[in-house]
Order: structure tokens, then C-alpha cells, then sequence
């Protein structure tokens, strides 16, 4: 197991950098999701702590000792690929014991380590077979026996679910995190899908065009998000983002005025998430433009003075039609702000109803 | 393995270990394999430099083996030193380093070969009955053609060579990759086994054709057995393109109102273009440098092809002057040296295409 | 509907049906008809005979050690340079970075680009046996020996380089573009298992590009038992016949003693093993990709 940090890397082909300046501390036994768009620098990231890419500045240190040059073979991290990139000319066992072949593991061992780590993934049965004849959650399951057989210390994970359907990848989610937990083994997981970092991972680390954004827990990113980047990357359906101006004490949105909680002034931006917006008689004036049944809720696009929003609704159902006039309102603390100018979080700044 | 016997020492120690020895091994191993293709390349570089310095410097006497030496004595300094300075610095400065390098290789190369260097050897360009320079006009004139009438023959050649290559493997590969017909099947199994066989061995057989059918020692006749020969390859290169051109836009030009023929010519044929470039640049090498079938088809002096040509010269004259076969053999090379260089990446692909179908 | 479909075949195929047949299918006609004649110099037939086939299989002492020297020559260019050696420079050139890789492989395909008469010329003057020979002008000055004579002394050796330096450049680029095709997942995944170099080289390399290989050797071996035209150009088959390979051995029976009929039967044999081996390589085809169905049924 391993505590690994990353002190100002940078990686760079010729003049295009692919990630700057990253800083980031990754306790041992913990569970870690990069989450970005895709270009972000999230998979240069991984490739950098497997060994496979070697940073052009910074310091990569492993459990305190710097490995920026240490090759991947040495470095015992196990890695499942989104392709799984299964060895085609070897059966799944053989594939398995591959990582053993290089510790000088004997034969009996190794096939011992094999098969405990097929039924660890559930996958003994399939041992002879070949990986064309593997289906894809087969084949992935096949890829993290691989990564998990040489007991690495710490395992990474490229965008793992991203070629399953969607009831392989509900369970294949918690059966990863089961195995994180059971192990305890350092793991990364790169990903683009928000869902799955918050749902798998301890701390989720968002990246930019190779910067990270934010390092927090899924509630510190839903909540208090640092930017107006991580606002709208987070969340489904996305936030509702309104400019305004804020001066003394007041917000004006639209043709609206809200109330300030804190000190701003000058240009900002105003969130609000479409399940923090309540409807009832009261309030802000809004007129119902759509309604779309999404399942268990509902989506209803309002059109108000401070502009089109969306609103979530409980429910498959909802008493509203087109056209319906109705009043809004929300939680102060709800409210999230930025400045315009550097897009970042007013922190401690709320805005409220106007008084009606 | 290693990695167990490392496994002593702890912590930060061990992974200073693991990175010293994996930065040694990286660039031990680098080197190595450079070095290797460096040995492996010299015996290739070294005669084709060796040509090009007897064709500038060779007179009658031993001088261009000196000049040789000398030229290499400062070029691989020049070229290793530029190999080093591109680790090290990148961008402008690189340039600016590049060009200073160059600058002093070429002053060093005048100091020290400048005098020897000489275009006597080119004459034949401007004087091109070269066997009459060397052997007075008396005994030559019934002997070798003015060199520009190789060169004519071999560019006619090359180039309608080339056309014709072109306009069908185009026709056939849009044919066999488009429409349906009955046969297709084994039409194009039967073109697979013709790609695959050599032709080289029909030239008897294609001899005698040529004499019945009173082809034999016209370049017209030469041209439509290399343009053959080269065909069922180009054919399955251009059909290979056409697979790739999604059916969607030819499904749509006859929805708006296109013949086949029309779409063909209007909206295919500008996707293929890069295959066609490659499949003509291949036709057009294969003309220039065609030697078997010219010398089997071809006698009368005033046909001959640059292969012919040069062959017949450095048969005659290669132990009185070495200096003027070289100059024509830099000056046959180039057309396709220039090609090469320029359209290698169709080049290579043609290559590939070859087994890829 | 029916004309137009004709008149597209005809437009589209007619030109590449007609050449074809002209200049590939009705020479193999022609060659085994002439097998069977007495064709000579004067290029009249004026009896049909198998004494052809009885010559080479009885009484053509010359055949059997053209044969031996043909065997001895594809063997060794194939197993030296063209499979080997070929497969050698792919490995390397795929290892160091892609520039200097990318390099490396134009410069050894360059003699294949090069015009023969001109490859031919550039080992005249390498092997040139008195001082003046490049070869000679670098052991005389390193090692001290020579001037040797590699033409008289060392035929085989010779047409072997030759043919070599140009036949490792086929299975370079085939090899190379195989090891390209791997997925670069897979290197990934094998380093981060542990392998090192020469493992991944083992384990993911060589297992992926067992197809190239065979293809490289069935495709080389017909070529270099069928082409003569380095060995014709730089040694002539020579000294006395100790190069002559096979198929100059038939080029030189019918041209330049004019026996047509004689080399016409030899040369079947040629055609026979061409026609077989391009049979076998049908399997490195992928048929159903070549045999897709088109999808617009108007003509």
C-alpha cells in the first residue's frame, strides 16, 4: 500500500502541455477519482503514476521517494485499461498469472494466486477460455483479476465502465468499490462520468485543460463548488447559471432584484441547482414554458425575470402544465455565487428572495 | 527475478535504486539500438555518397577516394554534432545551432575538398554524345545515342506508363469495389492469385507475343507490358480506397440526381485522390527504373531507356572514366531519389497496401 | 437496365479484362504451348515435342547445380536478411523514437527505390577488386588487408548481400506496420505487469505478428526464386556459372542461346510454383473484406 503525492507536475509534449502544475496527496487505502471532460489530462495523469509517461517537471514521490524515473514494471501498480487490453494470444489464465511471470513467482504459486484472484472477481469458471470469446463485463472483470493478482500497491483505473451497458456498469461500480474496500489497496479511478466518481469514489479531483479545479468530497463539489467550471460539470441536470450585478447589499438578475447575504460588489454569476428551487403560489413569478418527464422526477423549464430556469420536481407526475403561472422560490443558503471576472466562488456570499 | 532481490533495502532507499537503474538501463539501451541502426546504415549511405563524390571530383588519377574521406571526416562530425545539439536545445535555437553547424561543415569542406571538386564530369548535359568526348566522334556516333533521347524515351515511358496504370485501376477498382455483377467473386480471386504471381516469369512467352504481334522493340509495346504487369497491384490498391469512401454520399448523389457515372466522376473519384497520387507515384518509379522487360524488348539505339543507356555506358567506358557513369548515373537517380523523398509516406503505404488488399 | 449494365462493365472493367488477358493469361497459354515445340533461334515452330521435358529431367548436367546454387541462395537471403534481418530493423526501428525510427527505415528502403541498373553500378564500385574499391579502400585502411576480390572469390556471399540489402526492406515495413497495428493498451498493460523490454518484445510483439511472418516467407521465397535481375546485372551468373540461379538459368537459355522452346519449359516450372504459391497466400487475405457486397444494386 501507498501514500502517493504529487508535487508541481507538469507533462509536456513538444510545445502542447498536457498537465500543469498538479499538486495532489493521496493517502494509502484511499479511494481517489480524477473527473473531467475529456482532454483534460486526467488519463496523462494515470499514464504518470503507472510509469508509462515520465513527467517533464515535478516530483512524483511514492510513499515519500521520488519515482519520477522508476520504470512501470518496478513500480507494482496494477492498471485496467477502458479497453481492458486483455492479451489476445493468451487464454485467461494466462493472462491472470502474466504479472507473476516477472516477480519469479513459481508455477504452483502463481497458479494458486490465479485462481484466487479469477474467484475474487468471479471469473473462475472462465479460465481456459480465450478473451475474443469473453463478453465485455467478462472481459473486464478478467482485467482487474490482472491488475489485482500481483497485490499492487496501488491500483489505477481508465475510465473502466465507460464500454459497459448500463445495468453491467451499476454493478460492476459497486463490485469495484466492494473489492477497493475489501483489499484497502490505494486506487485511482480516471473518469468522465460524474456519477461514477461520486458514487465510487472518498475524494474526487477535478481537472481543466491539465490543471485541477477542485479537490473535494462529492458533497464539497455538489455544495461549495470553486468554480463555475466544477458548478456546471457537477450535477444532473446542470445548474442554472444567471449573471447579474451586484451593489449595495442588492443583486440585480434580469428584472429582478434579490436581497445580498455578504459583502460583493460588481459583476457575478448566480447558481442555483434545479433541486433547490421550490414551487408554490408565492414568490417569483414564473410562467411554465415545458415539462419533461424524466422517470421518478420531473423537469420543468420555467421562464421567469431573472430568465429561463430549470426546476427538478419530485415525482412522475406534477400538477403543472405549459403555460401555467406559478411563484418560485429557494433557500439562501442554496444559493451559490461567483465572480464573473475569474470564475470562482464568492465564499460566504448568498442571495435571497426579495421580500415580498 | 531482480525486483525480489532489491526487495532488502527499504523505503526510499530501494526507489532511489529502481530509478537510477532504470535511468541507466533507458539510456544504455537507446544508444545501443541507435548505435546499431547507425552500423547497420552506413554500408547503404556510404556507396550512394560514394557515387556522388566520384561524379564531382573523379579525373583521371586516384584523387576521389581522398576527397571521399575527407568529405566524411567532416560531414559525420557535422551530423553527429547537430544529433546531440537536438537533445539539448529545441526551437529557434535549434535553427540558429543547425545552421551554424552546416555553416562550418561547408567552410571545412571548401578548405578541404574545394579545390578537387569540379562539373567536368556533367558535361554530357550540355555536350551529350559523351562517348564521342571520350573516344573522338568517329568511332562513337555509331555507337550511343545523345543521352537526352534516353532521357525523352524514359520520361514517354515512365509517364504513359503511368496514365495508363491510372485510368484503369481506377475504371477496374471503382468497378469491383461498387457495382455487382455476375462473376464478381471470381473475378476478384482471380486478380488476387495474378497480384500474387510473379510475372517475371512470363517473359518468354511475353517475348514471342510481342514479336507476332509486331510490338516487339516499340516503346509502345514495352509500355503496355509494364503498365500490365503493374496492374492487378494497383487495382486492388485503388478498389482498397473505394471500400474506404462511405456509401452515404453516393447514395446521396443519386438521391439528388446523379447517374452512377455522375457520381462517380463528380463525388468518388475526389475522395480517392491521395490513392490516386500513391498508385501513380509507384507506376511512375516502376517506368523510370524498369530494366528486365526493356532489355528483353528493346535492341534499336534510338529506343533505349536511361536503364539501357547507362548500362550500355558503363559497360563501354566504366574502366577509362569512372567520373562521367557516375554523373549520369546521379543524374538517372534523381527523378526518382526526388519522389521518394517527397512522396514517401504514399510510397510506404503502397507497399502495405500490397498484402492489405 | 440490362445494356446499361453491360456498357458500365465494358466501360469500367474492358480496358484492365483486355490488358490482363493479353499480357498475363494467354502468355501462360503461350509459354506451355512453346514448351512443347522445337522453338529455336530463328523463332519457327516446326515440331511439337516433349525431347523438352526429357533434356531437363535426363540430360541437363548444368540444371542440377543451378539448382543446388538456387537452394542455397534463397535460403540463406531469406533466413539472413529477408525474414531476420527484416524483422530485426522493424523491432529497432519501432523502439527508438519515431523520427530517428521513421529514418532509419527510408534509408533502408532507399536501394529498393533505386533504379537496379544504378544499385547494380553502386556494388561495382564498392566490390571493385584493386584499390580504388570502396570495400577495399576501408580494409586496406582499417584492418590492413587486401585488396580482395569478392566478385571472384566470394560469388555467393556477394549475390546474397546484394539481394539482401533490398529484400530486408519488404519485411521491415510489413513487421513494422504489424507492431504498429498492436494496441498501445497492450504495451501499457505488460509494462505496468512488469515485463521489460525484451519480455513485452517476447510476450506482446512476436505472438502478434506470427501472420506477417509467415506471409513475409511465403511472399520472399517466391520472389527470390524468381527474380534475377541484381544477380544478371552485377555478376552475370558468373564466375563461370557459379551464380546462376534458376531463373536466370531460363532467361539465359531462351535470349541468349535461343533456345525459346527449352526456357519455355523451364520456365513452367517457374509458373507452376508462382501459381501455387499465390494460391497458399489467399490465406493472408482477408476474403470476406475483399468480397464485401456493394450496396447500391443500380447500375
Amino acid at each position: 500500500m501507498a501514500r502517493i503525492e504529487l508535487r508541481g507536475i507538469r507533462k509536456q509534449w513538444g510545445a502542447v502541455v498536457a498537465v500543469e502544475d498538479m499538486n495532489l496527496v493521496i493517502e494509502d487505502g484511499e479511494f481517489v477519482a480524477i473527473l473531467g471532460p475529456s482532454g483534460c489530462g486526467k488519463s496523462t495523469t494515470l499514464f504518470m503514476l503507472a510509469g508509462i509517461y515520465m513527467p517533464t517537471a515535478g516530483d512524483l514521490l511514492f510513499d515519500g521517494a521520488r519515482v519520477n524515473e522508476v520504470e512501470a514494471k518496478d513500480r507494482n501498480v496494477g492498471i485496467v485499461f477502458q479497453s481492458y487490453a486483455l492479451y489476445p494470444h493468451m487464454n485467461v489464465k494466462r493472462n491472470i498469472m502474466f504479472p507473476l511471470k516477472f516477480k519469479g513467482v513459481p508455477r504452483e504459486e502463481a497458479e494458486r494466486l490465479a485462481l484466487e484472484a479469477a474467484r475474487m472477481v468471479r471469473v473462475e469458471e472462465l479460465l481456459e477460455r480465450m478473451p475474443a470469446q469473453l463478453s465485455g463485463g467478462q472481459q473486464q472483470r478478467v482485467a482487474l483479476a490482472r491488475a489485482l493478482v500481483k497485490k499492487p500497491q496501488l491500483l489505477l483505473l481508465d475510465e473502466p465502465l465507460s464500454n459497459l451497458d448500463a445495468a453491467l456498469r451499476l454493478s460492476m461500480r459497486s463490485e469495484i468499490k466492494r473489492l477497493q474496500r475489501e483489499t484497502g489497496i490505494t486506487t485511482v479511478l480516471v473518469t468522465h462520468d460524474q456519477i461514477e466518481a461520486t458514487t465510487m469514489a472518498d475524494r474526487i479531483v477535478v481537472m481543466r485543460t491539465g490543471r485541477i479545479e477542485q479537490i473535494g468530497t462529492a458533497e464539497d463539489l455538489y455544495r461549495r463548488p470553486d468554480s463555475l467550471f466544477v458548478a456546471s460539470f457537477i450535477g444532473a441536470p446542470p445548474i442554472n447559471l444567471v449573471e447579474g450585478e451586484a451593489a449595495d447589499g442588492r443583486l440585480r438578475v434580469g428584472e429582478l432584484t434579490l436581497e445580498l447575504r455578504g459583502d460583493v460588489a460588481g459583476a457575478v454569476v448566480l447558481g442555483l441547482r434545479p433541486e433547490s428551487i421550490a414551487l408554490d403560489g408565492a414568490g417569483i413569478p414564473a410562467r411554465v414554458v415545458d415539462v419533461e418527464p424524466m422517470g421518478r422526477e420531473t423537469l420543468l423549464l420555467l421562464d421567469t425575470p431573472m430568465g429561463p430556469l430549470r426546476v427538478l420536481q419530485g415525482g412522475a407526475s406534477v400538477p403543472y402544465r405549459e403555460g401555467d403561472q406559478l411563484g418560485l422560490t429557494f433557500a439562501p443558503q442554496d444559493s451559490i455565487l461567483f465572480d464573473r471576472e475569474t470564475e470562482r466562488r464568492l465564499a460566504d456570499v448568498h442571495a435571497a428572495p426579495p421580500k415580498a | 527475478m531482480a525486483v525480489q532481490t532489491l526487495e532488502a533495502p527499504a523505503g526510499a532507499e530501494r526507489w532511489q535504486m529502481l530509478a537510477v537503474r532504470a535511468r541507466r538501463r533507458r539510456r544504455l539501451t537507446d544508444s545501443l539500438l541507435i548505435g546499431f541502426l547507425v552500423t547497420v546504415s552506413v554500408p547503404i549511405i556510404l556507396p550512394y555518397f560514394w557515387m556522388l563524390t566520384i561524379s564531382v571530383s573523379a579525373k583521371t588519377g586516384g584523387v576521389e577516394s581522398v576527397v571521399l574521406w575527407r568529405a566524411s571526416g567532416v560531414l559525420v562530425p557535422a551530423v553527429v554534432a547537430f544529433g546531440l545539439l537536438r537533445l539539448f536545445v529545441e526551437g529557434r535555437r535549434l535553427l540558429w545551432g543547425g545552421l551554424m553547424i552546416a555553416a562550418i561543415a561547408l567552410v571545412a569542406l571548401l578548405l578541404l575538398v574545394g579545390q578537387d571538386l569540379h562539373a567536368q564530369n556533367y558535361r554530357f548535359l550540355w555536350n551529350p554524345d559523351i562517348v564521342a568526348d571520350i573516344r573522338g566522334r568517329a568511332t562513337a556516333e555509331a555507337q550511343f545515342p545523345s543521352v537526352w533521347v534516353a532521357f525523352r524515351n524514359s520520361l514517354a515511358l515512365a509517364v504513359t506508363q503511368t496514365a495508363l496504370v491510372l485510368t484503369v485501376s481506377t475504371l477496374a477498382g471503382y468497378y469491383l469495389s461498387r457495382f455487382q455483377f455476375p462473376g464478381r467473386s471470381g473475378f476478384l480471386q482471380g486478380l488476387l492469385v495474378l497480384h500474387a504471381f510473379p510475372a517475371m516469369t512470363l517473359i518468354i512467352p511475353i517475348f514471342l507475343l510481342m514479336y507476332w504481334s509486331g510490338l516487339l522493340d516499340t516503346l509502345t509495346g514495352v509500355i503496355l507490358v509494364i503498365a500490365t504487369l503493374e496492374l492487378p497491384f494497383a487495382i486492388f490498391i485503388m478498389k482498397g480506397f473505394f471500400d474506404a469512401v462511405p456509401w452515404d454520399i453516393e447514395m446521396s448523389a443519386m438521391t439528388d440526381g446523379a447517374s452512377r457515372r455522375q457520381a462517380f466522376l463528380q463525388v468518388v473519384l475526389p475522395q480517392v485522390k491521395v490513392g490516386m497520387l500513391a498508385v501513380g507515384v509507384f507506376a511512375f518509379i516502376k517506368g523510370w527504373e524498369e530494366y528486365v522487360f526493356v532489355r528483353t524488348l528493346l535492341f534499336e539505339k534510338q529506343n533505349w531507356v536511361m536503364s539501357l543507356y547507362i548500362f550500355w555506358v558503363s559497360e563501354d567506358i566504366m574502366g577509362v572514366d569512372y567520373g562521367i557513369v557516375a554523373a549520369v548515373a546521379v543524374f538517372y537517380i534523381l527523378p526518382s531519389l526526388l519522389l521518394y523523398i517527397f512522396c514517401q509516406k504514399y510510397l510506404v503505404q503502397m507497399t502495405l497496401g500490397g498484402i492489405k488488399g | 437496365m440490362a445494356v446499361r449494365q453491360r456498357v458500365n462493365a465494358l466501360i469500367f472493367l474492358g480496358p484492365a479484362s483486355l490488358l490482363l488477358f493479353f499480357f498475363f493469361i494467354a502468355p501462360v497459354v503461350v509459354d506451355l504451348f512453346v514448351a512443347f515445340t522445337d522453338m529455336g533461334r530463328t523463332l519457327k515452330v516446326t515440331e511439337f515435342t516433349t525431347e523438352n521435358f526429357e533434356r531437363m529431367l535426363t540430360r541437363d548436367r548444368r540444371l542440377s547445380q543451378t539448382l543446388a546454387i538456387t537452394f542455397v541462395y534463397v535460403l540463406s537471403t531469406l533466413a539472413v536478411f529477408n525474414v531476420t534481418f527484416g524483422l530485426i530493423l522493424a523491432l529497432v526501428t519501432t523502439q527508438v523514437p519515431d523520427r530517428i525510427g521513421g529514418f532509419f527505415r527510408a534509408v533502408w528502403l532507399l536501394p529498393r527505390m533505386s533504379p537496379s541498373v544504378i544499385y547494380a553500378l553502386l556494388w561495382a564500385w564498392v566490390i571493385d577488386p584493386n584499390e580504388r574499391g570502396l570495400l577495399n579502400q576501408i580494409l586496406m585502411n582499417t584492418v590492413g588487408v587486401g585488396p580482395i576480390d569478392l566478385m571472384n572469390d566470394r560469388p555467393m556471399l556477394l549475390i546474397v548481400l546484394a539481394n539482401g540489402f533490398i529484400g530486408a526492406s519488404m519485411g521491415m515495413i510489413i513487421f513494422t506496420s504489424a507492431i504498429r497495428a498492436i494496441p498501445q493498451h497492450l504495451f501499457y498493460a505488460a509494462a505496468a505487469d512488469g515485463a521489460g523490454r525484451l519480455a513485452i518484445v517476447w510476450h506482446i510483439t512476436l505472438p502478434a505478428i506470427r501472420w506477417p511472418l509467415s506471409f513475409i516467407t511465403v511472399y520472399q521465397t517466391l520472389s527470390l526464386l524468381v527474380s534475377f535481375e541484381y544477380i544478371w546485372l552485377i555478376t552475370d551468373g558468373g564466375p563461370f556459372y557459379d551464380t546462376t540461379v534458376y531463373a536466370l538459368y531460363v532467361y539465359k537459355r531462351a535470349f541468349e542461346n535461343g533456345q525459346y522452346a527449352y526456357g519455355a519449359a523451364l520456365a513452367l516450372v517457374l509458373v507452376a510454383i508462382g501459381i501455387a504459391l499465390a494460391l497458399l497466400m489467399w490465406r493472408f487475405f482477408d476474403m470476406k473484406r475483399l468480397l464485401q457486397q456493394p450496396r447500391i444494386e443500380v447500375h
